[in-house]
């Protein structure tokens, strides 16, 4: 596996505590809204802060959120891009 | 980094809470969106000092927190409502006895959307009595 993808699940099964969820979800599955995991602002924020400590990046506002974490595929993408992965 | 700067007016008009549930007396620093703080003269007069603890007074825990919330409110905008969202690494010291003058200092860490994260720390006399993160909602309950 990417290990940039592995240390997006692992920020997700630990900072957000969804380690059974993520075991099962795929890397275009999406992370948000009714199909997602069930995440909120609160865990969208905590995603962020996670993103932004384990890669350097930055994710200014909830736009650019929506945009880049969409799935763990559209994070990874991002990190790629951004990032120090 | 914004300039520092005395708050005008009433400072507590920050705050929706009314009088009867403030945990904090005056603003002695502001500057808005990024930083405040905030005293508390800890007193035998509160109303829950005889009850908590019989002969062994001290601020509650909760209210501590309540009084650290309270400050970090007052960076957000004036006149809007906050709620509570999250509560992370708090670390508690000593006890906050009567007789404590509380200093309570909040730092806006991070704004995303309505949400604003701070990091709060109460302190008497210069050590640290708890620190936490505090995440608020402006505007809506989570």
């Amino acid at each position: 596996m990417d290990p940039t993808k592995q240390k997006i699940r692992d920020i997700l099964s630990v900072r957000l505590k969804l380690s059974t969820a993520v075991a099962k979800w795929g890397d275009d599955d999406p992370l948000f809204g009714p199909n997602g995991l069930g995440l909120d602002s609160i865990d969208a924020l905590e995603l962020v802060l996670g993103l932004q400590k384990e890669f350097g990046v930055t994710i200014e506002d909830q736009a650019m959120a929506v945009k880049v974490m969409a799935s763990i595929n559209t994070i990874a993408e991002f990190v790629h891009a951004h990032g120090k992965a | 980094m914004g300039r520092r700067k005395p708050m005008g007016g009433d400072p507590l008009s920050h705050l929706p809470h009314g009088p009867s549930f403030r945990f904090i007396d005056r603003i002695l620093e502001y500057v808005p969106g990024e930083r405040v703080v905030a005293l508390k003269n800890v007193t035998f007069g509160e109303p829950y000092m005889p009850g908590h603890l019989p002969g062994s007074p001290s601020m509650p825990g909760a209210y501590l927190l309540e009084a650290m919330t309270q400050t970090a409110g007052i960076l957000l905008s004036a006149g809007s409502p906050a709620y509570l969202a999250r509560v992370r690494d708090v670390r508690a010291g000593r006890a906050v006895v009567p007789g404590d003058r509380l200093t309570i200092e909040a730092n806006l860490l991070q704004g995303f959307g309505s949400l604003h994260r701070c990091e709060v720390k109460a302190m008497v006399d210069g050590n640290i009595t708890c620190h936490a993160e505090i995440v608020l909602s402006a505007g809506s309950k989570q």
